[in-house]
């Protein structure tokens, strides 16, 4: 049974991509393009893990993370960040809100791989 | 030839009165005798209220108190950098930088007081604010369309959307290295401004050589053998730990010898040297390749420049690598320097401190607080 991701990204051709880059190992990728409905689809998905972007329309990434983290239900789900923030302090921010991994923009299809590997071995 | 003279109103006190910057006579307790119409209209003084006023407290910039014993003591003009003799000044609700001046003012041989003289730089530091919070824009929003492309083109090459030609594998191939190569430059150019706005640390940590020579080295290595070139490192055994970035001090030495690939031909040598003399440790790369014109030397470690020659090979950066180099090693409290001659080889040198205890080194600080 194949793994389920959110991915929380508003950039259409960025969501093409990671789309395509996770269609082609054969995860099921649902997709929501603001905080809001990421927080409200997370209840309703249940999804295995989750790949979210920091700069987002109506609730920002941070706030998602933060929100998912405190949350006794979905504190365990693996979120990795997919951020063009490459500042150390927003690293630093994410993982002390409890992010699992940080990834920065650009990145190649191998490294997502490797990383969702990391989280999700028997996909 | 006669000389004119001047007009009765106009006497050289008149000059130094509607001077453009803020000036102050002051005598050797700092007490301000005198001052010109800018320095009256900016600090909302009069000539009459400024007598005798001690200048730090009149214009409440208390640096100048250290500034101006200094100039005393020593007897010279103020000798500092810029962003030592800078100042941020409040008033009215507006920020303004100034640039100190300060001259010894001597009478019948002795020492008398001082001539203060405070330049507004504001709308350079505007400038350099701007030119920085550009630099960190542009990198940021390149990142975003680069994910898609990389994305989009590691998956194409792989084949993974269908079958290629030949020839469109090689052009993939082609548009993969540049995005890696757009990837790095925004990578630098975030380093940069990181140094600029001076929010970046050194944590200069005992760091083994050997590690670091290493960890520079090791990922080009391949790349020089495709090319031909054979990378030699050099390093007496004991060398003790220097006081090092780790990260930070690999970037300078792989992006040397990085340089240094393209600018060697097959069959070339690339020599990367470390040797130890007091209490400093003198990292040396060089190579065999076209050399460059004393012309351009002191030149090279500037930002945004870059030597065009005929010995270049292939794609490089946009000349900041240097730059950045030469921030991160001035920071550690070192130095970098080029010897090359044209037809014969490049060598570029920079020192490192032997570790002695808890070193930790800030950059300055461009935003420096003053008075």
């Amino acid at each position: 049974m194949s793994k389920k991701v959110l991915l929380v990204e508003d950039e259409k051709n960025v969501i093409l991509g990671v789309r395509t880059c996770l269609d082609a190992v054969g995860y099921d990728v649902e997709i929501v393009e603001d905080g809001e409905e990421a927080l409200n689809s997370v209840n309703r998905e249940h999804p295995d893990l989750i790949l979210l972007d920091l700069l987002l329309p109506k609730v920002d990434g941070f706030e998602v993370l933060k929100t998912l983290k405190d949350k006794e239900e979905t504190s365990k789900i693996p979120i990795i960040v997919l951020t063009a923030k490459a500042e150390e302090e927003d690293r630093q921010r994410a993982m002390d809100l409890g992010a699992d991994n940080y990834m920065t923009k650009p990145f190649k299809p191998q490294e997502l791989w490797d990383v969702l590997k990391g989280y999700l071995p028997d996909n | 030839m006669k000389l004119s003279k001047l007009p009765e109103p106009v006497n050289l006190d008149t000059v130094a009165k509607s001077l453009n910057d803020a000036v102050f006579m002051v005598d050797h307790e700092m007490n301000v005798v005198w001052l010109n119409q800018m320095a009256e209209e900016f600090f909302h003084t009069s000539f009459e209220k400024s007598q005798g006023k001690n200048i730090a407290e009149l214009t409440a910039i208390t640096k100048l108190e250290g500034l101006l014993n200094d100039v005393f003591e020593q007897q010279t003009p103020l000798k500092c950098s810029y962003e030592e003799a800078s100042v941020k000044v409040k008033r009215l609700d507006e920020r303004y930088f100034f640039k100190i001046a300060i001259n010894p003012v001597f009478h019948e041989g002795k020492l008398w007081g001082a001539l203060v003289q405070l330049t507004d730089v504001t709308r350079f530091h505007e400038m350099e604010k701007i030119k920085t919070d550009f630099v960190s824009i542009v990198s940021h929003e390149f990142r975003t369309p680069l994910t898609t492309i990389t994305v989009g083109v590691e998956m194409l090459k792989e084949g993974m959307l269908g079958d290629l030609t030949p020839r469109g594998k090689e052009v993939l191939d082609a548009i993969g290295a540049d995005c890696d190569r757009l990837s790095r430059l925004i990578d630098n150019l975030m380093e940069l401004s990181r140094i600029e706005s001076g929010t970046i640390y050194v944590e200069a940590e005992p760091t083994d050589v050997s590690d670091l020579v290493q960890e520079a080295v090791r990922p080009l290595k391949i790349q020089a053998e495709k090319q031909g070139i054979e990378v030699i490192t050099d390093l007496p055994p004991e060398l003790p730990p220097v006081a090092a970035d780790f990260n930070k001090s690999v970037w300078v030495l792989a992006n040397l010898v990085g340089n240094a690939m393209r600018y060697t031909d097959s069959g070339g040598t690339i020599t990367v040297r470390v040797r130890q003399r007091g209490k400093r440790l003198f990292f040396s790369v060089q190579d065999t390749g076209s050399g460059i014109p004393k012309e351009h030397q002191d030149k090279i470690f500037r930002k945004y420049v870059q030597v065009s020659g005929e010995g270049r090979k292939g794609s490089g950066g946009v000349g900041l690598g240097l730059a950045i180099a030469k921030d991160i090693v001035m920071a550690h409290g070192g130095e970098i320097w080029v010897d090359s001659e044209v037809g014969k080889g490049t060598t570029f040198t920079f020192t490192f401190p032997v570790y002695q205890g808890n070193e930790s080194v800030k950059l300055p600080d461009a935003d420096q607080e003053g008075g």
